[in-house]
């Protein structure tokens, strides 16, 4: 049984306008670090975002751990998208507040309102934050705005954030690309380390070819919205390759 | 608009643009239309023209002869302080209250933060409109014919006042945010209260504040005439005095005005600066 | 274990900081609904005449008086609703004459006696916005005569502060470079001010001036109440019969020019920007 199942997915920004995507099928399993590439503008964004509906899909089945996220109402979608973490390119931090409400935000779905108005998390939300800082070696940042660190320190919040939903499965969208080279490495090892260690599966939109090969084990290749390949990394070649990057230098 | 856009992407348009034709006429009639309309203007309101040169020399005049020298001790008294502080609290309810209203009402009436883009941006957008549109010496008339006299129905036209300024500048910086926060909180499943608490909320802090600074200084410009039209505070002093003509106790009055409204915006910009600064 | 130990330590540390944040945010709340408090005894509860005022049902009836229309009143409100919008337009464009010295010797770049210039100019545009234009009306009432043309001045002398301030930091923001490639020519101070820095800012300017003349609309509507010609004197003659379904009307006619000056302008401004 796959954690994740796509099917036939269709989407597109305005009622007349273009497919976006034109039809995409895969499916996530329970160990998976699964990439998506393709050259900018093939859709790869809009996939990730499809999955918990941030972007709506106009056709075709999403269904995650048995349900079915396309037909969810919106308190179904909210419960939804709890088990569902998200780490972003631009790492999508607040940047004026300090790095332990950015992470205790992850918890937002299993607070109330009140709460959240007064920002006071339960004891043990704030234990785990503090528990995951530490997998993420922020130890010394948790007092810090989250302003005053550099890109990968950033990222690290994300990650944490997104870790404290106790997510069933991680989306990553471009996770490293607003990074250095060296820096992105280190982070694809530290979410790699992390899915592991808490057993969630990944799905991860990456423009690098040579770190998706790299890290992950099964990649869908999209140009224009439509898949040119799916399998596992070792079936990558480069003719396949070509294909999805027709016009690009690689 | 749509000439100038065609202009930049078509060569052989800005050709065209070059010999300056069309330009030159359109600027022409523009100038034609605003001179015609200046000129019917003073032949319709009967402005006599020779006057309009003369006026500085009629408010030298008018000045020495009448308002000067103003009345300073009449405004030093008692009483007269103790309207000036009214006046203080009057602008500062009403333009806290008005704040504590415009802050749900900016987030109704801005477009990628509303509940409902169909049933609640709609009469949100329609309220700071109005209060808005209406100025606020009629709010305090209309007030004052049901509340009776005094500082109620001040307090409660300057509320009107501060929401038709506050909401539309506090909804054009929700409008301006990142989105990117906002994508993520809804990612992990924060509902739409939440989202404006932790994705919203800290981006708008620091203009939120400066909104309100700055609300509150204009609030308490408007509150110093509010009282003339029969709601408490300073205007209702300098009413009193217009009405027995008592010239320079009026520019006495005026100039304490002046004075105090200089102050507050100055007290305004320095500490709308102080919270840039503490970003 | 060792790590288990850590993270309570630092969970209290965290927790205690957090406590002390809500403390300092509480306190601070506090003062200020003390001085709500104090503000609203003394402007609410103290000085109305609770009296006078009667039971909210009274209140209730107060406002109803107002609801409905006085039709037959509108034929008599199309002349001082003209009267009204040219009053704005004439002020506005007065003010516009008032400004250009204003702007001249208020941006930093082009005043032309350095410092002394800069801040009389700066203090006249600080005075200008200051005083209301109700104060400026009946000044100026004071100065001409009851009519329109106190209005015109008060509307001129209300709106040089804004529309010269905005301009002036618009020049002080333009890009130098062909202010240097005209001065370069041998050009004088008013050919660089022609044809270096006007065309820079005329978009710019022209759209604050049509923003002033929208806001200039809904004063001039109220310069009547102080005897200064236009709706606002309609508005002042209904109120003073009892007349409130014919305060309604003039209401709803202050709307509609409003309305159509911002409609106006709206389409000025899609044209020229």
């Amino acid at each position: 049984m796959p954690i994740l199942s796509v099917q036939e997915l269709q989407t597109r920004y305005t009622d007349n306008g273009p497919d976006i995507l034109k039809g995409i099928t895969f499916e996530v399993e329970k160990d998976d670090f699964f990439a998506i590439i393709g050259p900018s503008g093939a859709g790869k964004s809009t996939l990730i975002r499809c999955i918990n509906r941030l972007v709506e899909p106009t056709s075709g089945t999403i269904i995650f751990i048995e349900r079915e996220i396309t037909k969810l109402s919106k308190s179904q979608l909210r419960r939804a998208r709890r088990d569902i973490g998200m780490i972003f390119q631009e790492f999508n931090l607040i940047n004026r507040m300090g790095v332990m409400d950015n992470v205790l935000s992850g918890r937002l779905g299993y607070t109330g309102n009140l709460r959240t108005l007064f920002r006071s998390f339960r004891r043990s939300d704030i234990d785990q934050a503090l528990f995951l800082l530490e997998k993420v070696e922020l130890s010394d940042h948790v007092h810090k705005r989250v302003d005053e660190l550099s890109g990968g320190q950033r990222q690290r919040v994300g990650i944490a954030r997104a870790l404290m939903q106790n997510p069933k499965m991680l989306l990553l969208d471009e996770p490293t690309s607003a990074l250095d080279p060296k820096i992105s490495r280190d982070i694809m090892r530290l979410v790699k380390n992390m899915a592991e260690e808490f057993g969630v599966p990944c799905l991860c939109n990456i423009h690098d070819v040579a770190l998706a090969t790299e890290f992950c084990n099964k990649i869908i290749g999209l140009k224009e919205g439509v898949t040119m390949f799916s399998g596992p990394t070792e079936q990558l070649d480069r003719n396949k390759l070509n294909a999805i990057y027709a016009m690009e230098e690689l | 608009m749509s000439y100038a856009h065609t202009a930049t992407r078509n060569p052989a348009i800005v050709k065209l643009n070059r010999m300056r034709y069309r330009r030159s006429v359109g600027s022409f009639a523009a100038w034609l239309v605003v001179l015609s309309l200046f000129f019917f203007s003073i032949h319709y309101l009967n402005v006599p023209l020779e006057r309009i040169l003369g006026i500085f020399g009629r408010i030298g005049d008018v000045i020495s002869n009448r308002y000067y020298p103003p009345d300073i001790n009449y405004i030093l008294d008692r009483t007269y302080f103790s309207y000036v502080i009214g006046t203080i609290q009057m602008a500062f309810l009403g333009a806290m209250i008005g704040i504590l209203l415009s802050i749900p009402l900016a987030w109704f009436a801005s477009w990628n933060m509303t509940p409902s883009r169909r049933f609640i941006y709609p009469p949100a957008r329609f309220i700071s409109m109005g209060c808005r549109a209406i100025h606020e010496t009629i709010w305090t008339i209309l007030l004052v014919s049901i509340l009776g006299f005094g500082m109620f129905p001040g307090v409660v036209a300057l509320i009107f006042f501060s929401v038709g300024f506050a909401v539309k500048l506090m909804a054009e910086e929700i409008e301006a945010i990142d989105m990117g926060p906002v994508e993520a909180m809804y990612a992990t499943g924060a509902n739409l209260f939440q989202v404006m608490v932790f994705g919203v909320l800290p981006q708008i802090r620091v203009a939120l504040t400066g909104i309100t600074i700055y609300t509150w200084d204009v609030a308490f410009r408007a509150a110093t005439v509010v009282g003339f039209f029969g709601a408490g505070g300073m205007g209702w002093y300098l009413k009193r005095n217009v009405l027995q003509i008592e010239s320079q106790r009026v520019a006495a009055i005026m100039l304490s005005i002046v004075v105090l409204v200089l102050l507050s915006e100055t007290v305004s910009a320095w500490a709308r600066k102080a919270v840039m600064k503490m970003q | 274990m060792e790590l288990h130990h850590q993270i309570q330590q630092q969970a209290e540390q965290v927790i205690f900081l957090r406590k002390r944040r809500k403390i300092i945010l509480g306190s601070g709340t506090l003062i200020f609904l003390l001085i709500s408090a104090w503000c609203i005894n003394a402007t609410v509860i103290q000085d109305t005449d609770w009296q006078r005022m009667g039971s909210f049902a009274d209140m209730l009836r107060s406002i109803g008086r107002y609801i409905g229309i006085d039709f037959s009143l509108f034929s008599q409100l199309l002349e001082p609703a003209l009267e009204t919008l040219l009053i704005a337009f004439l002020g506005t464009s007065i003010g516009v004459l008032f400004c250009l010295p204003v702007i001249w010797f208020g941006a930093r770049n082009i005043t032309p006696v350095g410092n002394a210039s800069y801040l009389v100019a700066r203090l006249m545009m600080t005075i200008s916005r200051s005083v209301h234009e109700i104060v400026w009306a009946l000044f100026f009432v004071a100065v001409v005569g009851l009519g329109a043309m106190g209005g015109i001045f008060a509307v001129a002398f209300r709106s040089v502060g804004f529309i010269a301030k905005m301009s002036a930091e618009a020049i002080e923001n333009i890009d130098s470079r062909p202010v240097e490639a005209i001065q370069a020519t041998g050009a004088g101070t008013f050919q660089v001010l022609r044809f270096a820095i006007l065309p820079q800012v005329l978009p710019q300017i022209i759209s604050v001036i049509m923003f002033e003349w929208e806001i200039n609309i809904r004063r001039s509507a109220v310069l009547g109440l102080v005897g200064a010609g236009g709706l606002g004197l309609v508005f002042f003659r209904q109120m003073n019969t009892f007349n409130y379904h014919g305060v309604t009307s003039v209401i709803i006619m202050i709307l509609g020019i409003i309305l159509l000056g911002e409609m106006a302008s709206h389409a000025i401004r899609r044209r020229l920007l």
